[in-house]
């Protein structure tokens, strides 16, 4: 299909539950793109990389260049794609499921690669797709089909582990709330670096804690936190646990942003590789083992 | 023919020893073959390799009556005491019973570090063999003035029995995996990932230390699955890729490979395999994975297994592994093990010669770019992400033209159909690749692949009526080519490096033939011609 900012959707069939998050995440996703279009980006270098679950139906829905790659392993894929070609600007999307079960030793290492690609989880604490499995994200005592007595484990801090393991960019949207998430995918992607964005999905059909969530957000924009402050960063991520704690405040918005040096500028990569010649005579490869 | 063992503890530099003493030889127009064995190990241990060296073309080790023991400690002359015969010279340290001896004091005495005690014995056994020192100088020189000095102290200890003459031949000496390395070089590799794993590992630090002069990446990512998806991801892109691994990590790999199948991003694998199963022996050979890798992955889908002999063919091959993987969009295995990929073997610079040019067959001119076109040789045209102005798709699911995931029953057989063409046109496109080889004439044949070509080479040259059908592409299989030699011979024996011939089991599912003529070794050591002579009479 012919790339156009003005028709960033495609003939595939939207199969997403009526009411799912994904649906304001594919939007958030879409203004994002018509915009940074509109401020110079080039439509032609946006890459989407997805794992599988729910989520990566969005690789069908968006008419963009994009690699839908296996479970858990769309950071090692971003990665792969963003050192052939550093002008292309990777957005990776995953499940939590994704992520932070299949692929939890790719988070990790990325957050300390930095590369300068940008990671978006729909996080809906849940394996939807498959029909209701616990993640290192469901809360305490959820109960699903292969935990019927509830889950006895304690979920895992994915915003926590993303800061403790270097990530310069941290993030944490809500898919309902799209002008917001929006706003987080733009910086995200100008971000220089990996940025990483966990968004709240709440999963209508298996996880619905939409009514927990909506009354206890707050946005870290309007009580002026200093996203350049490693450890009031880590405070504000431990306001929440992924738990369903009566008295927990979430907070959305950016909670840490800084810069270092990039994976791809550790390797002096800056030119697409499928642009280099290389006109390479065989023999003269040989000669340094000629005696 | 002459030979040398040389043994020690690791760390002692046995196998620089070896090498030198090979590069030296091979100045001088030797051909000559360095046998590499060693344990897991750091420091300590039993570490030896055995040079042969011939005026003719030599490509294999013996295991016992050596010209030459150099035993630069005790247990060498332990484990090898029953491989020497009554004219075998030992050089040994000072007090323990050495033809030549060998006094560590020397080096202090002359204020050289005790490292180089290993080029004092280099010294005596190239002094003893008649290499002029001005030919092993030169080749110790990039070592340092005290390496020089240690060399003349092993000269001054014993007296050159016949000089050898210098040749006018230009020969090359290197090992399997150095002949890998090289030849994705000569692909126009951009880059090579992998994680670190015996006996691959060679391949990374090759490809590292040269990267800055050929301008390409090499990358060391946490884990097989990040190197083999990372791998995908960057070929995508339209980079030419190559991943390296052993058995253990190709098995982490294989999930990936199967959406290589799916996706037909191109992928060049180097497997190496070492003696399985699991950890198994991991710095000893086997030739135990052929099975595997023509299998591994869920699903159906095309691939090239291609097995190279010796570096030469290792060079060439890594060449046809590229251009096939790129113009097919396919997973091109290159199969490899720890006995070609750290033996040194000799050859001339037209061994080398690639029978293909590289090529990354990328479209950037294009009316409506489809990712997974339908057309008739089943390949579809590849393009990249970003230098076109059409959406440029992988994906791992099923999909239309365009990449868009279906479920839709017609467009799912359209799309097996147009991969099972793409098995098809690769099939006849291997024809012109060299599938087989045949060497010598006869009513009986040896049938083998991969790393034994150089040991049944040298057994050829004691036989007569023998011929030597070698496989070098396994997959597609030229079930062709293969009945063609097989057909009417006498006698049939199958040579594999493992315990159970996965070489017959393939023979007979892919041309019906029963082979049940086996010789196989799985002791984690290569085969020599001594053993290969005794079976195939016996």
């Amino acid at each position: 299909m012919r790339l156009d900012p003005k028709r960033l959707d495609t003939y595939a069939e939207n199969t997403w539950c009526p009411g799912c998050g994904n649906f304001g995440i594919l939007t958030a996703v879409k203004r994002a793109i018509t915009e940074l279009v509109e401020e110079g980006y080039d439509i032609k270098n946006f890459v989407t990389v997805t794992g599988i679950g729910c989520h990566a139906k969005i690789y069908d829905y968006l008419n963009l260049n994009g690699f839908y790659s296996i479970h858990g392993r769309v950071l090692p894929t971003a990665i792969g794609i963003k050192m052939a070609n550093p002008e292309l600007k990777v957005i990776g999307f995953a499940g939590d499921g994704d992520t932070y079960a299949e692929g939890i030793s790719h988070f990790v290492h990325t957050c300390r690669y930095n590369p300068d690609i940008t990671f978006l989880v729909h996080n809906n604490q849940v394996f939807a797709l498959t029909t209701g499995q616990a993640t290192p994200t469901s809360e305490k005592g959820y109960k699903g089909k292969s935990t019927p007595d509830g889950k006895w484990e304690e979920p895992l801090n994915p915003l926590v582990l993303a800061l403790e393991a270097g990530a310069t960019f941290v993030a944490r949207g809500y898919a309902y709330d799209v002008p917001h998430l929006t706003y987080l995918i733009k910086e995200g992607i100008k971000h220089r670096g990996f940025a990483f964005i966990d968004i709240i999905q709440p999963c209508v059909t298996f996880h619905n804690i939409t009514p927990y969530v909506k009354d206890r957000l707050y946005k870290l924009e309007e009580i002026g936190h200093d996203s350049t402050n490693f450890y009031e960063a880590l405070r504000r991520a431990r306001e929440w646990r992924y738990d369903l704690d009566p008295s927990a405040k979430i907070p959305i918005g950016i909670f840490y942003r800084t810069e270092r040096k990039t994976f791809e500028e550790g390797y002096e990569r800056d030119i697409p590789y499928y642009k280099v010649v290389r006109q390479i005579d065989w023999r003269k490869v040989l000669e340094e083992k000629l005696t | 023919m002459r030979s040398i063992l040389i043994g020690g503890k690791a760390g002692q530099g046995i196998a620089k020893t070896a090498e030198l003493l090979g590069k030296a030889l091979v100045k001088l127009g030797y051909h000559v073959f360095n046998y590499r064995d060693y344990p897991s190990l750091i420091r300590g241990g039993h570490n030896f390799n055995v040079v042969v060296f011939d005026k003719k073309p030599v490509y294999s080790h013996v295991e016992r009556n050596y010209d030459i023991l150099a035993a630069l400690d005790d247990r060498t002359l332990d484990v090898h005491s029953h491989e020497i015969s009554s004219t075998t010279l030992r050089i040994t340290l000072k007090g323990h019973g050495g033809d030549i001896e060998i006094d560590p004091l020397l080096l202090r005495k002359h204020n050289i570090p005790f490292l180089s005690l290993n080029i004092i014995f280099l010294g005596a056994i190239a002094c003893h063999l008649g290499i002029p020192f001005e030919v092993m100088k030169s080749v110790v020189s990039s070592l340092g003035e005290k390496n020089i000095q240690a060399l003349k102290l092993g000269y001054n200890l014993t007296k050159e029995e016949n000089r050898l003459k210098k040749s006018n031949k230009k020969l090359l000496f290197l090992t399997g995996n150095e002949a890998i390395g090289l030849g994705a070089i000569a692909s126009g590799i951009d880059i090579y990932i992998a994680y670190p794993m015996t006996p691959a590992t060679p391949v990374l630090h090759f490809l590292a230390a040269r990267k800055n002069k050929y301008n390409y990446t090499v990358l060391q990512l946490e884990n097989e699955i990040a190197v083999v998806n990372a791998a995908l991801g960057a070929s995508y892109a339209g980079a030419n890729v190559m991943v390296g691994t052993s058995g253990g990590g190709f098995a982490l790999m294989t999930e990936a490979i199967s959406l290589q199948g799916m996706s037909e991003v191109p992928l060049v694998v180097y497997l190496a395999q070492r003696t399985g199963p699991s950890t198994g022996v991991p710095t000893y050979t086997a030739q135990s994975d052929l099975l595997f890798a023509i299998h591994a992955g869920h699903g159906e889908f095309p691939r090239v297994v291609l097995a190279p002999g010796d570096p030469a063919e290792a060079f060439r091959m890594t060449m046809t592994a590229f251009y096939l993987s790129n113009k097919f969009r396919v997973l091109s295995i290159i199969l490899g093990d720890k006995h070609l990929g750290e033996s040194h073997y000799t050859h001339t610079l037209d061994e080398f010669s690639p029978l293909v040019k590289p090529e990354k067959f990328i479209t950037l001119e294009t009316e409506d770019y489809k990712s997974y076109k339908i057309t008739e040789n089943g390949i579809s045209p590849r393009s990249v992400p970003g230098a076109i102005p059409f959406a440029v798709r992988a994906t791992s699911y099923e999909h239309d033209e365009e990449g868009i995931t279906t479920e839709d029953p017609h467009m799912i057989e359209k799309m097996v159909e147009k991969r099972l063409r793409k098995w098809e046109s690769l099939s006849v496109a291997v024809k012109n690749l060299e599938p087989v080889s045949v060497y010598g004439e006869g009513d009986k044949a040896i049938v083998s692949w991969g790393s034994t070509k150089g040991v049944i080479f040298d057994t050829l040259k004691r036989l007569e009526g023998w011929k030597f059908v070698k496989i070098n592409i396994l997959a597609p299989f030229p079930s062709e080519e293969v009945l063609k030699e097989l057909d009417d011979a006498k006698r049939v024996v199958v040579i594999e490096n493992s315990a159970t011939g996965q070489l017959s089991k393939l023979l007979a599912m892919k041309t019906g033939l029963i082979t049940d003529d086996k010789i196989l070794r799985y002791d984690a050591r290569p085969f020599t011609v001594d053993y290969i002579f005794r079976r195939l009479r016996g």
